[in-house]
C-alpha cells in the first residue's frame, strides 16, 4: 500500500488567500449542520444531513433566475487514477468554503476551493491487488466530515475497504486514528475473510458520522451469477471517530442464538452471505438511532440455499447508535428473489398525520412502494398488509406465501408489467409488442423468476434497475413532502439457468436458454485503477430479441418520473416525467406522424434530486440533441408545490451523481457530478452571473 | 504569438483531409468483411459484458438501438473510436490493435443499420474524426 498526498497547501492558508473565505465559525461536536453565516452555507454530509433530506434552505438561485445559471468552474477527475472514469457518482461536501470529494478510478480524495475549483490537496491510497480485486471500484459516492470544534477530519472508505481519516486542512492521515490514519475494515469483522487482498467486500457509500461514531456498511459482487452462496456476510460496524477502534457490530445475518437466526431454515444463516448495507445510513441524533436499509442475501434471483424469510435481509433496522443493539426492524420483502434490495437512504421526516406530530422514517424502493414507519417504534404509520403473492415453480426454490404491501402512499413507480403497460402509440406497435412478449413472462409486482426456456426466455421486470436506486429520495423538512425520482421502464428480462461447471455452487444463476452462462460483473468491478487484464470470453451466438418494437421502447411512457409524496397524508401530491424525450423516440417516424407526444422522461436509474427553499432540482442522465440545444443534457428546476418546470440550464455532459448546493461569499453554487458517453468524470459548478 | 504558431500545424493537418470533411456515417464508411471480422473480436472481447446480441448486461449498456445511436448523435466516428480504444475492454483498455478496434466499430455500425461500402474504416482517430455521426439519415443520402 502506497500513500500519495500531493499539494499539502493547508486549507487554512487557502482560505486566507481567497476572497471566498468564510469565517471558521465554532461548531458543535459531530457534523456541522447546514447554516448560513457570514455568507457561507455548508453541505456537510452526503445527503446534506444525517436525516437524508438532500435539502438546503438557500434561495438565491430560484425560479426567477434559474435559467440564467452559468458554469462557475469545472473540475475534471481524469488525473485521479490510472485511467479516466465514466461513472462519477460522488456528491461533494462543502465546509466553510472548501469542497471535499472523492473522484477518479483511484477513488482519490481532493479538497477544492469552492469559489474557483482550484485543487488544494489530494490524497490517495495505491492498494494494488486489493483494489483490483474489490467488488466496488471507482470513485464511490463520497466521503464524510467530522469536527469537535478543533480537529477537522475527512473520512472515507478506499476501494480496497480501508477506512481512512485525513486532516481536513492538509489531507494528511491522522496518526491517532487506526494505524497511521487507516483502519483495515477486512479485519475485526466477526468473520474470517481469508486472504485480505481477495476477501470479498467493499463499499461505495460515504460513512455515516454522528457524534463520536462512524457507521460503515458493506457491499459485494453483483448477485446475478455469484461464485458461491457462502460469501462474505454484510455486517454493519461502528468505529470511534478519534481512534478508529471498533465500537460495535450488527450481524445482518444473525449468528446462532441471535434473534432472527431461526428465520433461516436448516441453519442456512451459517452458509449464506451478502445482506449488507450498501446504501447510505441515516441517523436520528435525538433518538440515538441509526437506520440500516439492509440488502438481499445471496443470490439475487435464487434463494434455494437459504429457505425461510432470511432476517435481516431486505429489512429496515433501527439500531442504537451507541451499542448497535436492535431497537426494531421491519422486513419489507420476505425471502427476496427479485434483486429488489433496499437501495435508498432512509428519510427521517417530521410530519403531521391526522393532526398529530409524528417522527417517521420513509423508505423509497426499487419496487415503487414508499414505506412509512414511526421511527421510534417501527410501527407502520399506515397499514402494511401481508398480501398473498404467486408461488413460482423454480426447482429447489423456497417461496414466501405473502409479502408486505403498503396501503398508503400509493405506488409511485411501475413495479410490474402487464399487457396494458405495452407501447400503444399505434395498434400495429401494440400488436408487435404482444408478439414479442409472447416469448417472455409478464406479471405484477413479486411475479417470481422462472427458469429460462426457448419458449419463455425470462420475466420482463424492473427488478435490478427500476424504481428508486442508489440515489434515493429527498425531502423538505419544513413541509413533510418527499421528492423521489424513479425509473418506470428500466426493464430487462430475467431467467435462470444452471451454471457451467466451476462458475458457481448455486444450482441456478441468471442466464438465457440457448446462451452460454457467463459471469456478470457488477458496478465498476474490474474497472478500477489497478485492475489487470482477464482472459477473453468465449464467443456466443445470437441472443433473444431486444425489448423494443420498431426501435421504440417496449413499454409506454413515462420512462422516468419525479414524484412529490406528501408524507403528512400518504398521497402523491404531483408526479412529472423528468427528462427530455429521448431523440430516438422524439424523431421516430411514428411519433412525428402523431405530431409529437408529451415529454416522456428517460429510462435511467442514476438520478438524485436536490431540494432548496423553493425548488426541486435534477439533471438528465441521457444526451439529447433538440431544436433548443446542441448535444448535451439539461439541469432542470421544478416548483416544489406544483412540479411545474420553472427553469433549465444546459450541461455539456450528463448528471451521473446527485447534485448539491452551498454558499460562499454570499454566492450560491450548485455542483453537478457528470459523466457518460465520451465525457469522463467532471464536477460542474453553476452560479448566477456577476453576483459576488 | 505562441498560440498562433501552435495553430498553424493544426490548420495544415486539417487541410490534408479537407476532402474528407463533411463525410457521414451514412455514406458507407466500412466494409462487410471488416464488420464480420469485428463480430469475431466482439464475441471474444466485448460480448461477456455487452451481451451476445449487444443488448447490454448488468452495468454494461446496450450497443444497439436508438439510445445508443442518439447518445452519439452529432459526434464523430473518431470520438466513438477513441472512447472504445482508450477505455475498453473496461478491465484492459488499449489492449487490442487499432485494426481490431476499427473492425469492432465496423461491426457496431453494421449492427445499428449504417450502410456498408467499399472502403474499410480507417484506423486513425484523426481521419475518423472527420466522419460525422447523425442518428437520422440526412436528406439526399
Amino acid at each position: 500500500m502506497k500513500i500519495i498526498t500531493t499539494l499539502p497547501l493547508s486549507v487554512a492558508a487557502a482560505l486566507l488567500l481567497t476572497t471566498a473565505a468564510g469565517a471558521q465559525t465554532p461548531a458543535k461536536e459531530g457534523t456541522v449542520a447546514a447554516r448560513t453565516t457570514n455568507g457561507v452555507a455548508n453541505w456537510t454530509t452526503y445527503n446534506a444531513d444525517l436525516k437524508g433530506s438532500r435539502y438546503s434552505p438557500l434561495d438565491q438561485i430560484n425560479a426567477g433566475n434559474f435559467g440564467n445559471l452559468e458554469i462557475a468552474w469545472r473540475f475534471k477527475t481524469d488525473i485521479l487514477g490510472s485511467r479516466p472514469e465514466y461513472k462519477l457518482e460522488s456528491t461533494p461536501l462543502a465546509v466553510d468554503g472548501i469542497i471535499y470529494t472523492t473522484g477518479g478510478t483511484r477513488r482519490a480524495v481532493v479538497a477544492l476551493n469552492g469559489a474557483t475549483g482550484e485543487l488544494l490537496w489530494q490524497f490517495a491510497l495505491h492498494e494494488g491487488k486489493r483494489s483490483a480485486e474489490s467488488p466496488r471500484a471507482l470513485s464511490g459516492r463520497g466521503l464524510s466530515y467530522w469536527t469537535d470544534g478543533t480537529k477537522r477530519r475527512i473520512l472515507y472508505v478506499t476501494i480496497g475497504y480501508r477506512l481512512v481519516s485525513l486532516d481536513a486542512d492538509t489531507g494528511r492521515p491522522d496518526p491517532e486514528f487506526g494505524e497511521n490514519g487507516v483502519v483495515d475494515l477486512k479485519k475485526d469483522f466477526d468473520q474470517d475473510l481469508g486472504d485480505l487482498d481477495t476477501g470479498e467486500v467493499g463499499v461505495h457509500s460515504a460513512p455515516a458520522v454522528s457524534g463520536n461514531t462512524i457507521i460503515i456498511g458493506a457491499a459485494f459482487r453483483e448477485g446475478f451469477t455469484p461464485k458461491t452462496h457462502n460469501n462474505t456476510k454484510g455486517y454493519v460496524r461502528a468505529f470511534d471517530v478519534r481512534t478508529g477502534k471498533r465500537m460495535w457490530t450488527f450481524h445482518t445475518v444473525p449468528k446462532p442464538g441471535e434473534f432472527g437466526y431461526d428465520s433461516w431454515l436448516n441453519k442456512s444463516a451459517d452458509v449464506n452471505g451478502n445482506t449488507g448495507v450498501w446504501t447510505q445510513v441515516s441517523v436520528d441524533e435525538e433518538l440515538g438511532l441509526a437506520y440500516l436499509a439492509v440488502e438481499s442475501p445471496t443470490s439475487d434471483f435464487f434463494g434455494g440455499k437459504r429457505p425461510g424469510n432470511n432476517l435481516f435481509g431486505n429489512s429496515l433496522v433501527a439500531v442504537d447508535l451507541k451499542t448497535g443493539d436492535r431497537k426494531w426492524h421491519f422486513q419489507l420483502i420476505h425471502h427476496e428473489i427479485w434483486d429488489l434490495d433496499n437501495s435508498s437512504a432512509p428519510l427521517l421526516m417530521d410530519v403531521t398525520v391526522d393532526g398529530k406530530p409524528r417522527k417517521v422514517v420513509g423508505l423509497p424502493s426499487k419496487q415503487g412502494f414508499f414505506y412509512v414507519f414511526d421511527r421510534a417504534t417501527g410501527v407502520p404509520v399506515w397499514p402494511i398488509k401481508e398480501t398473498k403473492v404467486p408461488k413460482g415453480n423454480v426447482p429447489g426454490e423456497w417461496y414466501s406465501p405473502t409479502q408486505p404491501i403498503p396501503s398508503k402512499p400509493p405506488v409511485y413507480s411501475r413495479n410490474g408489467y402487464l399487457e396494458s403497460d405495452l407501447i400503444d402509440f399505434t395498434p400495429e406497435l401494440k400488436k408487435k409488442a404482444l408478439e414479442l412478449t409472447s416469448k417472455y413472462q409478464l406479471g405484477p409486482v413479486y411475479t417470481p423468476p422462472i427458469v429460462s426456456t426457448p419458449e419463455k426466455f425470462g420475466v420482463i421486470n424492473n427488478w435490478a434497475q427500476g424504481g428508486t436506486n442508489w440515489p434515493g429520495g429527498s425531502f423538505d423538512p419544513e413541509t413533510g413532502i418527499a421528492y423521489v425520482y424513479a425509473c418506470g421502464t428500466c426493464i430487462s428480462s430475467t431467467g435462470l439457468q444452471p451454471p457451467p461447471p466451476g462458475l458457481s455452487d448455486i444450482p441456478l444463476v441468471v442466464g438465457v436458454a440457448g446462451q452460454p452462462v457467463t459471469m456478470i460483473k457488477g458496478p465498476g468491478e474490474g474497472a478500477g485503477a489497478d485492475s489487470p487484464a482477464v482472459a477473453p470470453a468465449p464467443g456466443a451466438g445470437s441472443g433473444p430479441p431486444r425489448l423494443a418494437v420498431d426501435g421504440l421502447p417496449l413499454m409506454k411512457p413515462p420512462y422516468g418520473t419525479i414524484s412529490a409524496i406528501d408524507v403528512n397524508n400518504g398521497t402523491i401530491k404531483w408526479q412529472i416525467a423528468h427528462g427530455e424525450t429521448p431523440d430516438f423516440v422524439r424523431n421516430h417516424p411514428v411519433i412525428k406522424a402523431m405530431g409529437g407526444i408529451p415529454r416522456t422522461g428517460q429510462a435511467t436509474y442514476q438520478i438524485g434530486t436536490l431540494v432548496t427553499k423553493t425548488l426541486v432540482i435534477a439533471g438528465e442522465n441521457q444526451f439529447t440533441t433538440t431544436p433548443d440545444h446542441p448535444r448535451g443534457a439539461m439541469l432542470r428546476a421544478y416548483d416544489k408545490q406544483t412540479g411545474k418546470e420553472v427553469g433549465a440550464v444546459f450541461m455539456p455532459s450528463t448528471q451521473s451523481g446527485s447534485p448539491m448546493t452551498y454558499m460562499i461569499g454570499g454566492k450560491q453554487y450548485i455542483i453537478v457530478p457528470t459523466s457518460g458517453g465520451n465525457s469522463s468524470g467532471e464536477f460542474i459548478a453553476y452560479a448566477l452571473p456577476g453576483k459576488k | 504569438m505562441r498560440a498562433l504558431l501552435l495553430m498553424i500545424p493544426v490548420a495544415l493537418a486539417g487541410a490534408a483531409f479537407a476532402q474528407e470533411a463533411g463525410k457521414s456515417v451514412w455514406q458507407g464508411i466500412y466494409t462487410v468483411e471488416q464488420a464480420d471480422r469485428g463480430a469475431g473480436v466482439y464475441a471474444q472481447r466485448c460480448g461477456a459484458c455487452h451481451g451476445a446480441a449487444l443488448n447490454g448486461t448488468g452495468e454494461a449498456p446496450p450497443l444497439i438501438g436508438g439510445e445508443f445511436v442518439s447518445h452519439w448523435d452529432t459526434m464523430t466516428v473518431g470520438d466513438l473510436y477513441d472512447r472504445v480504444r482508450t477505455t475498453m475492454p473496461q478491465n484492459d483498455p488499449q489492449s487490442l490493435s487499432r485494426e481490431d478496434y476499427a473492425d469492432v466499430l465496423a461491426f457496431l455500425l453494421k449492427t445499428n443499420g449504417f450502410p456498408a461500402g467499399s472502403q474499410p474504416l480507417d484506423k486513425r482517430s484523426e481521419v475518423l474524426a472527420t466522419i460525422g455521426i447523425t442518428a437520422e439519415k440526412p436528406a439526399g443520402m
